[in-house]
Parts: structure tokens; sequence; C-alpha cells
């Protein structure tokens, strides 16, 4: 009954009649959801359904309107039409409080969460007191502590949150949707942020959950999570709904196919390593953290002119502190760094020096509150031909963004759009056309990929590629080590602020990767790169 | 074609800029008209005489002027402030060194000819606010002291500095032998020219227009408006391009507070010849709300300091006419920037402008 992509034809008879319908009770069934902005369907007829107990994952490309979708179920957003069922009922979802109220839990990418009160504060946070003009925190400290229990949501209701970290923030806030009673949970990709080992943990609450028959909502862009832990997946694409299957049922390639309309691999190409000129040298450097404790600890590294170094590592192992170091924005307490030459500093106000994709796009890779065509010359803005005499030309940097945005597919209703309107990966691009168009010597990518879905992956890589065999020299800091080994010319592996060893992207090495970043030394017959 | 649709697109983003500032003075005009009601007045009453105070002739349109030149000048001091990510909310103490720094100049028989001696009180009265700002800029950027605190702090020293200066006994600028504290006449070829003779009404207006006109053009079409905005937009990002973030913090409060010197510079050598004890009854901290008003718009800010200064022009009109306190303006004015700053208005405009997410506009207004 209404399983497998079955959309439409119960309008008549899902209006408030309980009765009627049979056997499969249902949760949630978005019916006929159309939302546009502008010129632009980010969400076309689109039906969806979720069963209690049901772990059903969205997928999609970048931009495809999956958070759109969210957004309106969680009363962030007013659909143009189509209804909102829930228990088979209709409901208008007018707020993110009245979708709380009917039971709905969402946890966004970017966390909600007040830094300087306590994990408890947070949680009782907009919850009225059961003592009004007074906090009392004694009956909800117990009732999250059991929560936390059941679910295996381990979490120091004390700690304020600024000190938690990024994994424990997310508990916190699958904790507050479910004090809040949630009986469907969205999860906008939860794992982009997580480490391995947490995203397995986060798999095992989410089936505890829905073992005590929650429905949740899963978005990933990674085939092999949603396949592990989901038990249907809906695909979207361009704001449609290309299918719905159980998981069972899909494979990797049929469900790329759904999603982009082809088949995509993260295939090797042509590695040319060419032993030439290098462009970044590191030397004895050492640098702290932003809680003042070390950072990076003596690492020496090199990278050439035409190869791709890739940096493994655990995250929070000193590959934000690397990157920062190497930008010139964070102090050295020791070592040389050089780029063709030069010291760090101001090398990002320098013409074609350094592009800089950092890890963290809503913080330190763009203006929200700007528009795309802005955000493409955040940097360049001051040059020709974006500038003449002090004065900024409008009409070239409209003309620029207009190319850029066809260049690297940037989907968005226009170059005025404001950025933090488009979705994750469009906004991505953004960044990564930003820091390549005046063709760096050296190119910094920080996580580029995290939050892409498969293929923006594969165009971001492909655009990476293209600077290295353009003749830059690529460092690549990622947690995903197939993708690593799939562009890299070399990898080097970062533990607690040291480089470990340096290993060649061959597949059969991965095992010493996965040792070398647990924190074992490993002695690697490598080609350079490796620490004192 | 083309160029309606450019039409209906502009009309539609002053639509919605203007939606809540609107919608605000209406909502605490009714609600001060409640008061008056309460307090056995006639609202009705009470705003046509204070509507005829402020704009009912030439004289009290003038008078509306003269008010509201201070708070434009204040206004647009703290909106650039605003823009870039900074809250300078000593506007007020900023306006009394520029005033004092404008007094030197403005009250020494330089023998100059008059243009040049208002261009140099006018540019002393920049330097004095610029200066003042100075300490807090330099502590915010370099060493991250929040300016909030330290420009507040920096309004009382400010103006119990002016009283020092112009004791009539002890003051380096106090004329001595006065009975009241006040330094001496300003010369008469310092003096700011009268727009429309018979009333008082002087240039330092059409200083605040033309120089709202520049910030708009500033922030909008400049290299330096983009990396404020930039700042103000998202300080990270900007460190991430390699910006000089303190560099420009500091550029972005000494304009801010020069703006504000230029506030006091126009009172002394426009308005009362002289500079006085106590002579401004809070026109910095009126910037404050004119600005929040406007939502940080230097054209906004002529409007919204307008609304003011003829609230201000009114209420004396108002007090003659039906009995009603003059304070009842403090009282519209306060309750204007709480519906401002009120949630659900807000939310309202953001909800249609994304819903027209494609028609957004580019140069974006950021609230502060
Ligand atoms: N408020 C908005 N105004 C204008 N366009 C928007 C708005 N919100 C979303 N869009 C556009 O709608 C489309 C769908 O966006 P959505 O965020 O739903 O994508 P997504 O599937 O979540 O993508 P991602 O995987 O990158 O997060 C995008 O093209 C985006 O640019
Ligand atoms: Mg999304």
């Amino acid at each position: 009954m209404g399983r497998i992509g079955c959309r439409g034809n119960q309008e008549k008879a899902g209006v408030g009649s309980t009765d009627q319908q049979s056997s499969a009770p249902e949760l949630l069934r978005m019916e006929r959801i159309t939302k546009r902005f502008g010129d632009l369907v980010a969400n076309d007829e689109v039906t969806f359904e979720v069963l209690p107990g049901e772990i059903h994952a969205l997928l999609g490309e970048n931009g495809a309107g999956k958070s759109t979708l969210m957004k309106i179920l969680y009363g962030l957003q007013q659909p143009d039409s189509g209804q909102i069922n829930l228990d088979r009922r209709p409901v208008t979802i007018r707020s993110p409080h009245e979708a709380v109220s009917l039971g709905i839990g969402m946890v966004h990418q970017k966390f909600m969460l007040v830094p300087n009160l306590t994990a408890l504060e947070n949680v009782v946070l907009g919850v009225s007191s059961p003592r009004p003009p007074l906090l009392e925190l004694r009956d909800p400290r117990r009732r999250l502590m059991k929560l936390a229990e059941e679910h295996e949501l381990a979490i120091d209701p004390d700690v304020p949150v600024w000190q938690l970290s990024v994994g424990a923030q997310q508990r916190l806030e699958i904790l507050k949707a479910l004090y809040r009673g949630a009986r469907l949970l969205i999860l906008d990709e939860p794992t982009a942020v997580l480490a391995p080992v947490e995203v397995g943990q986060l798999f095992r609450v989410m089936r505890l959950l829905a073992a005590e028959g929650r429905g949740i909502v899963f978005i990933s862009h990674k085939l092999s999570e949603v396949k592990a832990v989901s038990d249907r997946i809906t695909v979207l694409r361009l704001g449609r709904v290309t299918g719905s299957l159980p998981t069972a049922a899909a494979s990797p390639s049929i469900l790329s196919s759904m999603m982009v309309g082809r088949d995509v691999s993260l295939e090797r190409v042509s590695p040319p390593v060419q032993g030439d000129a290098p462009i970044l040298e590191l030397q004895d450097v050492s640098c702290l953290t932003d809680r003042r404790t070390p950072g990076l600890d003596s690492v020496s590294l090199t990278v050439r002119r035409g190869e791709i170094v890739g940096v493994a590592g655990v995250d929070g192992n000193g590959q934000r502190e690397l990157v920062e170091c190497i930008a010139g924005l964070r102090p050295i307490t020791g070592g040389r760094i050089a780029i063709q030459g030069r010291p760090p500093k101001g090398a990002l106000r320098t013409i074609g020096l350094l592009g800089l994709i950092p890890e963290d796009r809503h913080e330190q890779g763009l203006v929200g509150d700007f528009d795309v065509a802005e955000n493409l010359v955040l940097r360049a803005y001051g040059r020709r031909p974006f500038s003449a005499f002090g004065f900024l030309r409008w009409n070239h940097i409209r003309s620029h963004a207009v190319e850029q945005i066809d260049a690297y597919d940037i989907r968005c209703p226009g170059p005025e759009t404001k950025v933090h309107h488009l979705s994750g990966g469009n906004q991505q691009k953004v960044i990564v056309a930003r820091e390549t168009q005046e063709d760096p010597a050296l190119l910094v990518a920080a996580q580029p990929t995290r939050g892409l879905d498969v293929g923006a992956v594969e165009s971001v890589l492909n655009l990476i590629r293209g600077q290295r065999d353009r003749g830059a020299a690529v460092l690549l800091v990622s947690t995903e080590l197939p993708e690593l080994f799939a562009v890299s010319d070399r990898v080097v592996v970062m533990h607690a602020g040291q480089i470990m060893g340096a290993v060649p992207p061959d597949p059969t090495r991965l095992g010493e990767v996965g040792e070398m970043m647990m924190g074992h030394t490993i002695q690697v017959a490598g080609d350079g790169g490796t620490a004192a | 074609m083309e160029s309606a649709a450019t039409l209906t697109r502009l009309v539609r983003r002053v639509f919605y800029r203007l939606v809540v500032p609107v919608v605000s003075i209406a909502a605490a005009l009714s609600v001060s008209g409640v008061l008056i009601v309460v307090a056995s007045g006639n609202p009705l009453e009470a705003y046509g005489a204070m509507l005829q105070g402020a704009a009912g002739s030439i004289g009290s349109l003038a008078t509306t002027g003269v008010r509201t030149t201070p708070i434009l000048l204040t206004g647009l001091a703290v909106a650039i402030s605003f823009r870039a990510g900074v809250f300078n909310v000593g506007a007020e103490g900023q306006l009394y060194v520029g005033a004092a720094f404008a007094t030197v100049v403005a009250v020494a028989p330089l023998g100059l000819p008059g243009f040049i001696h208002v261009l140099l009180a006018l540019l002393a009265g920049f330097v004095g606010g610029a200066l003042w700002v100075a300490i807090p800029a330099y502590l915010r950027a370099y060493r991250g002291v929040s300016e909030v605190v330290t420009t507040l702090m920096l309004n009382f020293v400010g103006i119990y500095l002016i009283s020092y200066l112009i004791d009539p006994i002890t003051g380096p600028i106090g004329e001595r032998n006065a009975s009241y504290a006040q330094s001496a006449l300003v010369q008469e070829t310092a003096r700011l020219p009268v727009l429309i003779s018979g009333t008082s009404l002087h240039a330092g207006l059409l200083l605040g227009i033309g120089l709202a006109v520049a910030l708009q053009i500033l922030l909008r079409y400049t290299g330096l408006g983009f990396r404020l905005r930039m700042l103000g937009g998202n300080p990270t990002a900007a460190r991430f391009t390699g910006m000089n973030s303190s560099r420009q913090i500091v550029i972005a409060m000494l304009i801010s507070g020069g703006i504000a010197g230029l506030a006091g510079a126009g009172e002394v050598i426009g308005l009362r010849m002289r500079l006085y004890d106590r002579f401004s009854p809070g026109y910095g901290y009126d910037g404050i709300a004119v600005a929040l008003l406007a939502n940080s718009s230097p054209l906004g800010v002529i409007l919204s300091a307008s609304f003011f200064g003829a609230l201000r022009a009114g209420a004396n009109a108002m007090q003659q006419a039906t009995g009603i306190e003059t304070s009842l303006v403090l009282i519209i004015q306060a309750l204007t920037i709480l519906f401002v700053i009120f949630g659900p208005l807000r939310g309202w405009v953001a909800t249609r402008t994304t819903r027209r997410a494609g028609l957004t506009p580019g140069g974006s207004e950021s609230a502060p």
C-alpha cells in the first residue's frame, strides 16, 4: 500500500479519513509539494512519505531541493502548493514552533545552540518551566539524563556548549528534539561534520530511535552511509522525485543514475608526478591552537609544481592549523614557511599566488548577506576590471558572475541571489570558482567536498586536478581517504599535530594510512615529506 | 520590457525597506495615542498641533530642519559604523569634542575668507570627533576590547572635558568673566550661512544630506565601501580573503567619529555661535535610534532623522496647544525603536522577500 514511488491519486481519500486507509500506519505524507524561488522550482510536485519506525533517506544532487522540502516540513518555509499530512490528518505548519508541537524535530547542519549556555540550559531553552517564574532545572535534568541514557547519547549537562565537540553538539541537538517530543526527526546532512567513529555511533542512535517507532529523515551525499542505515530511499533531481525504493533494492549505480542521470565514479586518472620546483615549503613549523594548546608540532612538508599532496587524518589533528599557517592567518611559533620563497603573510593579497578553499564555507568562505556576484569577487573586487580608481564597476562584476555561474554550473536564480539562499554544494562552487579563477601557484583546499553530492564531488576534484595539470601545487586536506587516494600524488598523514608519514596513493597502502591516523608510527619507504 | 521589470523591482525593493519603519512609526503613534487618551487628552488634537508645529509654516519647517541637522549627522555616524559591524555608541562624546575643536578654529580671528574659515572649522570638528574615537578604535582593532564599552564611557569623559575647557575661570577656551560657562563668540567668517532668512535654518542640513548621499555611494560603489560591508557581513570571511580587518575597523570608526564631530561643529558654527556647557540634549544617542530606524541605510537616515526632528520641532507647539508634556515625544521615539526591533515584523518582511528571492537586491542592507 502506497510504498514504492507511489504519489498523487490519494488526495480525495487521504483528507481526514483515518478509517478508510488500510494497513500501513503512515506517519508523514507530503503531497505534491511545490515551492518556487523566482523562476527556480526548488520542489516540483514532490510527494514524500515516512512510516513510523522508518529511516528514510533523501538523496539528490546539490540544489535538488532536499533542504527546501525539509524546511517546508519544519515550518521554516511555506509551500506554494501541496499538502502535508501527519498521521493521515492534513496539517498546516506555519512556523518551527508549530512543527515542534506537532512532534517534528530537526537537526540543522548548522547547529542552533547558544554557545554560552550549558547543554541542559540549551535543552530547556524555549520550553516553559514547570514552575513558571522560576527556572526549574531538577526535573528537566532528570528527564534529559534519562533520554540520554536510553538512546546512547552521552552528554555532560553542565558543560557550556562552546566546549563541546561537534559530535557532542549534534547529540545535544538530537536530545533537544527528543526532549520536545519529536516523533519525526529530520537530520539534514548530519554526518558531514562527523569523524568516522562518530558516524557509527550516530547510526546506532538512529536505529534505536527508529525501533521506538519514530520516523527519521536522513539526508546525506554518501551512498555508503545511506546504504548502511536507511530502510528506504527517495531520490530528488532538479526538484522532482525520480524514484523511491527500498534500500535493499538500491545499488550505487542505480542511485547515482537516478540522481545525476549517469553513472559517476571516482577513478584515478594519469598521475603525472614530476619532480619540479618546490612551491610550498614548510620546515619544522609549530603553532598553537585557538585554545593555546600545541597545534602543529615540527611539521615539514614540500609541495611541488604540478603535484597534489593529500593530507589525511582524523579531524582536529592539526589540519586546520596547518591550513591557516600556510595562508598566513595564524602566527607560527617556530620553523619556516615559504610560498614561492616568500613568507605567507600577505600571500592572500598577492595576485595569483595562493588560492584558499577554507573548511567552513559559511564562516570562512562566504558573506551570506552578499549576493553571488559579490561573493565571486570577494578577493578581486579591488582590481581591474572590477574596480577602477577605487570605484567598483558593477557591470563587470555582474557579467563576470554570469560567466562563472555558467562555467562552474552554479545553480541559482541569478547573480543577484543572496548566497545564503544557495544550496550547500552551490555555495561551495562559488568558493571554488573564486579561488581558482586567477590560476594561483598554490591551491590549498580544506575539505573541499564536504557536503557535496557525488556529481559535485567529481567536478570539484576534477577542477582540482585541472589546477594541478595546469602546473599548480595543490595541498588537499580531507578526511575522505577514497577521495585523497583518487586524486593525490602523495598522501601524508597527520596525527596530533605531527606528520606521521607519507605514502604513495596505492590502494594497498590504505591500511598503513589508517594505522598512522591512529597515531602509530610506521617505517615507510616514503618519498619525502616525513617529519622528525 | 526590461526597464519595466527593473522599475517594478526597484519599487518592490523600496517598498520592503519601508515596511518596517513605517509600520513601526504607525504602531508607536497608535500606542502613544492610547496613552494620551488615558491621560484624558485628545490624540488627534495633539498630533494635529504637533504637525502644525513641525510643518505648518515656513518657520516651523525651518525649525524641523534645525532639529533634524544634528540627528542626521550623528545618525549617519552611527549607521556607517553599524554597516561595518562596529558599534560606535560614543557619538555623543565625539560630538562634544568635535564641537570643541571647531570652536577653537572658529573663534580665532584668522582673517580668512568666510568659505575657507568655515571649511577649516568643519575640518577641525571632524578631526576632533575622529581623535575621540581613536583610542576605542585602536583598542578594538588591535586589542580586542569591546568598543561598546569604551565609546560609551568616553561620552562622559568628553562632556566633562568640555565643561572644563569652557570654564569661565580656569578653562583654556572659556570666555573670561562670563556668567555662563561658554566660549567666545564664533567669528563672522566662520559661520555657516543661513538658508532661509529670518529663521535659523543653516547650511548644516545640506551638509548632512550631501554626506548621506556620499556615504550611500561610498558603501555601494567603492572598494572601501565593499570592504566595510564585508567586515560587517562576515568578519571571519573577510579575514580569510587576506583583508587587514584591524585597519578597516579603525577606518570605519574614524569616519564614524569624524561625522559625529561634524554634528558638533555644525551646532556651534551654524546655530549657537558659541560652545556651551552640555548643549546637546543627547543627539549622539538619538543618532543610534535614527540609524536603527533606517536599518543603517544612509539615505534612510535622512528620512528617519527628519521624523525625529519633526517630533522635536512639533513638541513645543503641542504642549502649548494641548498642555501635553513634550516628553511624549520621547515615548513615541522609544516605542518606534521597540517596534523596529520587534521580531515578527522583520520576520514577515524576511519571508516575503525570500519568497521572491530571485528578486532580492544586490547591494544588501545588513541589519546592525
Ligand atoms: N531562500 C531561497 N531563495 C532563493 N533560492 C533558494 C532559496 N532556498 C533554496 N534556493 C534554491 O533552491 C534550490 C534547492 O536548494 P536546497 O537547499 O533545497 O538544495 P539541497 O538539495 O538541500 O542541496 P545541498 O545538497 O547542496 O544542500 C537551490 O538551487 C537553491 O539555490
Ligand atoms: Mg541542503
